[in-house]
């Protein structure tokens, strides 16, 4: 089952399309998962794999990018990731020939909309049971999939977020050393002037001790 | 003295001025179009005619003020703008050069009159001018002179006011008072010293106009029209100082002069860090009076409306003749004073041309002219021309006046106008109470750039246009404070902005506007709530000058009305495509009204003009005792019928292939459309099962939102939702309280507050000829911000009229636009809330209306109070902003923001009262009295509302001991409205009315828009068969005549005569049995009055110039409605009449009192 398609351009995360299955079930909140592709969408960037899996409960996002654009599926764990996938590879094919060209310049959200038509009937196609199967022949040849990473989607979201942690620690860490270098240099020239004050006293002492008893 | 002083100078080098009006002109067309030009180079989707908006908001208006002045000089009508400066730039070139001759002939023009002592001086006065030193000069000059002989202390303060604009409204209101029981004396006091000075500029209106009439045929006009003309020109002058009639036209120039130049030069200044003195500004407001708003009601903003006030200008210099009419008196004369004579019978003598310039005020414009240049700002030319086209407005009470208002057409405003709003009015004596024209929201006191940039009337309307300061004041002033909303209104031009942040002020949210201050360059302080925010970067690029680091020439804060394309945040899914659901009866009962074969029709024909994209989807579900749904799936061949007979748990049998796409599935779909009035014509089951129906609708629509239309044409007798007769059809006409109002059962409101959760709306067509209980129904559509449509006893053969019009709304609701799942807040100043709300709709949070759809012909009202004193801000804003997703799937904000003046004095807020607003406010409030409590209540709720208005206005502001009903100028037609409220089917009692025509008439008045709730309440009515080309409008090449507005009394009528009356959704084309017979063949078509058939209902094409410019008339009044109104043709002997005649509301019905007797009764309650 598919149940949220969103596509949407790399390099800035603005959504381009979307569908959202549309049926009696969709009753289960679905609002939690729209807000977390967003943010994913905007989370990926160049860098990212090409494909890859993200787990959000007993929910899949299953996201490949392809020319800029992501395209992210949201499946139940059950479905087979073949098939998500594949589905995926259908959507950036169409997608492309139709609208590639002016990805870059549009800057509304959800430009293209209406490839909506297109998801809900290609989604129709692999939820199909049915045209599922005639489906499998093709599917073959994504073995690779298999190689595909898992991630879980919270490390991913929040990925961003242990890094800064680890940073600020990093510079909690060195303002700390700095200052524990600035107190012992402290420490070191009182320590330093004790001593010469010691001597002087002594020798002071030893002055005044020649002085009135040796004269 | 200081802009006197001004004046002088920019007078001194006469080619330099020349020069300024001939490139001011030219920059008057790039300001207002400044920004639309390089709109449209601008990304993303910008309105071709991003120019036109601002024009469209006030811009226009000025424009054609200028026009209007060049008409005199040369009274060619159709001029366009440019060519009207060139025109008044000449002029001025003129004045400079041969400042004598120009003089002497507006003296001349006097002269003649003098005859009469009085006036004698002014002319000389004139003559004065011409010598003067910049002498060139307009009036200005003259009028600097005259001011030391005249010492009249009016002119110095029309000065000074400009200075420190609070002491003028002071010194206003206290001279008024104070004079106005002095010309009550004599004729020759000066009533309204203050006025006076407007008075020259309107004499001179007057001039046209009484041209206007004398060309008309003066039998038409009653007599007292011609009359009050004069006597209010002539008072007026006179009145302002006693000696010198002529001083005022100078003065008024003055006046104009000096506010522009005043506001020039802080303009100048301020331009740049915006908002400065306030203070200042609406000081200059003041004097320089009402704004350009009026004008654009007019409709097209561009060069024809241009024309249109030069024409009539035209027509008035001929005119002055009816002026010079001796004064029939009136009440009025008495309260004015008496009329000079004099003045009057110059303008006769004049030659036409001649007598404006003199009169006119022209300096007016010319410092205009003049101060445009040196500062870019357009606004103090506007300000100067409008304010005396402003006044005439509110002088309509005197007919004459009020049809040179209606030549000059919405301009307005003028520093008198306040002081002309003011004017006591004693409603028992005066009976000319209706302007010429329609009434025209009033100009809020602001200045010009205020005023220019300011929010469209006809779409956010405040009933109060000067809000008090405190609720105390409010109270004292015992009238209702709200606004009143038309959001989605259908706009020719709106700027659409794309960007990516979206300005708004951090602490309440609000969207940057033309009222918010600029500190500085990065930071800007917000206008409601007074928090100062920074200025994002990429609010720095101005996208309309492709520029970079000017924050306050972004669209956003050039124009009142925006529209944002919203970003992501603003979406909680994707945006949802349009759907749309058609609930439809097809019991036994629907196959005898027989609209099924309509509705299809219409719908085959709009099928292409559904608002949508490809994504559109459609579905169908018929009803009777059980539900039938179509499975429409592409490839089928044809559409399967699935029926459900288990309404008691109504289940969908299929789930992706009931709601298809319309692309895809059209020929299904025309195939069912085309079959589905055959399929059920034998139907003979007699039951409906609405409620199950709508559950079904409720679970088909529920994934994904949109329209659901349902059509019912019975009462629901089946299932869920069903309902009892409970009408008694002996009470319909009892005067005791009307019962059963509200819903007999929650089921539908339940149902409705469901969808609206889902974002489904509900629109209701009702065509039932027996009761079916609309008051239950129609909570299904009030909820989820539906729309109710009625048709009484339709049916398709017996009732012709219904049939016209149901398929006419029909296809108006088919492809007019709409928005899908909205919601609309609207934010206020800091110390104002907004406590109840009226219209269709679902208050989410307490200031969050949730809309499930929205659409353009729906409006809105909102109460409000005053919780904290206003003391320390001298403005009010409202903002009403309203999230949609379009048809084609764009989430979209239309933005809209009203300014208002804050007041501290009483008077003030009886000034800026817009008695059409508060009628429908009242109106809107006595409908839930009437449900909440009962009927009676409500109904005397609304008669207290005039005894309140009448007692607070006596004990409060006018200090005349007069007797009788007096009530300010600017709400004389209160008792007359409210008076018409109580004789509306939704008030009336002791009429027999259904009660279901009865709540359709309430839902109604919940949902029109103002104009339209107007008409309703009290239409407009016209004499046809005399209309004269004088003041009409020329628009495309089409002469549209403007014939002056009548009373609603049949004493008005006359046997010989063609009246039409503009009920909003129908015209009355009444014919007297007299009738001209050359109107009933050259219109009608028919040889004489006896063969006009009694049903008829339409306006043949003859090609008769009669006919011709009928059908323009008619075309005219339609153009800006939405819906297209039927016209009826009623002979005075037909059984129709009954229903022209019961639209007389000023006269006795069977039930209910005449207007007199209706005043009569105030007056008794006054006085207890």
């Amino acid at each position: 089952m598919i149940l949220l398609t969103i596509i949407a351009r790399i390099a800035d995360g603005l959504p381009l399309a979307a569908s959202v299955q549309e049926d009696e079930q969709s009753g289960r909140d679905l609002q939690q998962y729209q807000s977390q592709a967003k943010q994913l969408c905007r989370k990926l960037n160049a860098q990212s794999p090409a494909r890859c899996i993200l787990e959000a409960g007993d929910m899949y996002f299953h996201c490949l990018i392809a020319e800029d654009v992501c395209y992210l599926s949201l499946c139940e764990a059950s479905f087979p990731k073949k098939m998500a996938f594949a589905y995926l590879e259908d959507l950036h094919t169409e997608f492309h020939y139709l609208y590639g060209k002016k990805v870059s310049t549009v800057t509304r959200p959800y430009s293209f909309i209406e490839f909506d038509t297109y998801i809900q009937k290609k989604k129709k196609t692999y939820v199909d049971n049915r045209t599922r199967r005639n489906l499998g022949s093709i599917n073959t040849e994504l073995q690779d999939v298999q190689k595909i990473m898992v991630a879980n989607i919270e490390e991913v979201l929040q990925r961003g977020e242990a890094l800064s942690a680890l940073d600020t620690k990093a510079s909690n860490l060195s303002t700390l050393s700095k200052k524990y270098r600035s107190d012992a240099k402290y420490l070191n020239t009182r320590s330093m002037y004790a001593k010469v004050a010691a001597v002087a006293v002594c020798f002071i002492t030893l002055i005044i001790y020649v002085r009135f008893w040796w004269l | 003295m200081w802009a006197s002083g001004r004046e002088d100078r920019a007078m001194s080098a006469p080619g330099f001025t020349n020069l300024n009006s001939s490139s001011s002109s030219s920059q008057d067309s790039t300001p207002n179009g400044g920004a639309a030009p390089l709109y449209q180079n601008g990304p993303a989707q910008t309105y071709p005619y991003m120019h036109t908006p601002s024009g469209y908001y006030g811009a226009p208006p000025q424009q054609q003020s200028y026009p209007t002045i060049p008409a005199h000089s040369t009274p060619a009508p159709n001029k366009a703008p440019i060519m009207n400066r060139s025109h008044s730039a000449n002029y001025y070139q003129n004045n400079q050069q041969h400042p004598l001759p120009q003089h002497h002939v507006a003296s001349s023009a006097y002269s003649a009159p003098p005859s009469s002592a009085p006036p004698s001086q002014p002319y000389t006065t004139l003559h004065y001018s011409a010598p003067p030193p910049s002498n060139a000069q307009f009036n200005q000059q003259s009028f600097q002179q005259q001011n030391p002989p005249y010492a009249t202390p009016g002119s110095y303060c029309g000065q000074q006011s400009y200075h420190t604009p609070p002491a003028q409204h002071s010194q206003q209101q206290q001279q008024q008072p104070s004079l106005v029981p002095a010309p009550a004396g004599g004729p020759g006091a000066p009533l309204y010293p203050i006025v006076s000075y407007p008075s020259a500029p309107r004499s001179s209106h007057y001039g046209t106009l009484s041209s206007y009439q004398s060309a008309s045929t003066l039998g038409v006009l009653p007599t007292q029209t011609g009359a009050p003309l004069h006597q209010y020109s002539t008072p007026r002058s006179a009145s302002t100082q006693p000696g010198h009639s002529v001083a005022p036209s100078s003065q008024p120039t003055v006046n104009g002069s000096t506010a522009a130049q005043a506001i020039v030069p802080r303009h100048y200044d301020q331009s740049h860090q915006a908002s400065l003195s306030y203070d200042s500004y609406s000081g200059a407001s003041h004097s320089s009076g009402g704004a350009d708003a009026d004008r654009p009601p007019s409709g097209t903003p561009s060069a024809s409306v241009h024309s249109s006030p030069g024409h009539h200008q035209g027509g008035d210099t001929s005119s002055s003749t009816t002026g010079s009419a001796s004064p029939v008196l009136n009440s009025f004369d008495s309260l004015e004073g008496g009329s000079f004579p004099d003045s009057l019978p110059p303008s006769s003598d004049m030659t036409n041309q001649a007598q404006p310039y003199s009169s006119y005020s022209y300096p007016s414009m010319q410092p205009a002219y003049q101060q445009r240049p040196s500062s870019h700002t357009e606004s103090s030319p506007s300000h100067n021309q409008y304010g005396q086209p402003g006044y005439q407005q509110y002088s309509q009470p005197f007919p004459s006046l009020s049809q040179l208002s209606a030549a000059l057409g919405g301009l307005s405003g003028v520093p008198e106008l306040e002081v002309e709003a003011l004017r006591p009015v004693n409603l028992l004596q005066e009976r000319n109470l209706l302007p010429p024209r329609p009434l025209e929201a009033p100009e809020p006191n602001l200045s010009p750039d205020l005023k220019k940039v300011n929010c469209s009337p006809q779409t956010f309307r405040c009933t109060l246009s000067s809000i008090p300061q405190t609720q105390a004041l409010l109270n004292k002033a015992r009238l209702p404070l709200g606004l009143l909303l038309h959001p989605f209104r259908d706009l020719q031009q709106l700027p659409v902005i794309t960007s990516n942040t979206i300005v708004r002020c951090r602490s309440c949210r609000t969207y940057i506007n033309p009222f918010i201050t600029f500190l500085d360059q990065r930071r800007w302080k917000c206008n409601l709530c007074y928090r100062v925010n920074d200025v994002p970067d990429e609010f720095m690029y101005n996208p309309v000058t492709r520029s970079y680091g000017e924050p306050h020439k972004r669209p956003e804060v050039q124009n009142a009305t925006v529209e944002f394309i919203a970003s992501s945040d603003y979406m909680l899914r994707p945006p949802q495509p349009a759907v749309y659901l058609f609930v439809l009866d097809v019991s036994h009962n629907a196959v005898e009204a027989g609209y099924l074969k309509f509705f299809c029709e219409s719908l085959l024909e709009n099928l292409d003009k559904l608002p949508g994209d490809t994504r559109t989807r459609v579905g169908f579900l018929t009803f009777d005792n059980t539900i039938h749904f179509y499975n429409l799936q592409e490839g089928l061949s044809q559409p399967q019928m699935l029926v459900v007979s288990d309404i008691d748990d109504v289940f969908i049998p299929s789930h992706d292939s009931l709601m298809v796409n319309l692309k895809e599935s059209k020929e299904l779909v025309q195939d069912l459309l085309t079959s589905l009035p055959t399929m059920f014509s034998q139907n003979r089951e007699t039951h409906s099962a609405l409620g199950p129906a709508l559950q079904a609708a409720f679970k088909l629509m529920s994934p994904t939102g949109g329209r659901v239309t349902v059509f019912q044409t019975q009462l629901p007798s089946l299932g869920a939702g069903m309902l009892q007769s409970r009408e008694d059809p002996n009470q319909r006409s009892s005067t005791k309280g009307v019962q059963h109002l509200g819903p007999a059962t929650d089921f539908y409101k339940k149902l409705a507050l469901d969808c609206s959760g889902q974002q489904i709306g509900v629109d209701l067509f009702l065509l039932s000829s027996q009761y079916a209980d609309l008051a239950s129904l129609a909570c299904i559509s009030k909820y989820s911000a539906g729309s109710i449509f009625y048709y009484p006893s339709f049916h398709y053969i017996h009732n012709p009229a219904q049939l016209e019009k149901f398929q006419k709304d029909l296809e108006r609701y088919l492809t007019r636009k709409i928005g899908f799942e909205a919601v609309m807040r609207i934010r206020c100043t800091k110390g104002l809330s907004i406590h109840t709300f009226h219209g269709n709709f679902f208050v989410r949070s307490t200031d969050l209306l949730s809309l499930a759809n929205v659409n353009p012909d729906s409006a809105f009202a909102v109460q409000m109070s005053i919780e904290d004193s206003l003391a320390d801000t001298s403005l009010a804003c409202f903002q009403a902003a309203l999230l949609y997703t379009s048809s084609k799937g764009k989430r979209r904000i239309r933005v809209h923001t009203l300014c208002l003046p804050v007041v501290n004095q009483l008077s003030d807020v009886y000034a800026g009262a817009d008695v059409q607003a508060i009628t429908c406010l009242l109106a809107n409030m006595a409908i839930d009295r009437s449900i909440s409590s009962s009927l009676s209540d409500a109904r005397d709720a609304l008669v207290n509302a005039v005894v309140d208005l009448v007692t607070a206005y006596k004990s409060s502001v006018s200090n005349l001991q007069q007797s009788g009903l007096v009530v300010p100028a600017a709400l004389r037609l209160f008792p007359l409205y409210i008076l018409a409220l109580l004789k509306q089917k939704a008030l009336r009692t002791g009429t027999s009315t259904r009660l279901d025509e009865r709540v359709f008439a309430m839902c109604e008045f919940k949902t029109q828009p103002l104009q339209q709730l107007m008409r309703i309440v009290h239409p407009d009515l016209y004499r046809l068969d005399n209309m004269s080309e004088q003041g009409a409008l020329h628009l495309n090449n089409t002469v549209v005549p403007q014939p002056p507005l009548l009373h609603l009394s049949a004493e008005r009528l006359s046997r010989d005569g063609a009246f039409l009356m503009d009920c909003g959704d129908a015209f009355y084309l009444w014919i007297g049995k007299c009738c001209n017979e050359m109107f009933i063949r050259d219109v009608l078509g028919c040889p004489s009055y006896a063969s006009v058939p009694p049903n008829m209902s339409h306006i043949p094409e003859l090609e008769t110039p009669l006919s011709e410019r009928v059908r323009a008339f008619f075309d005219w009044l339609q153009d800006n409605r939405a819906f297209s109104s039927t016209i009826h043709v009623v002979k005075d002997d037909a059984s129709a009449k009954a229903t022209f005649f019961q639209n007389l509301v000023e006269d006795r019905s069977e039930s209910a009192s005449s207007y007199s007797e209706f005043l009569q009764h105030v007056q008794l309650q006054v006085s207890k």
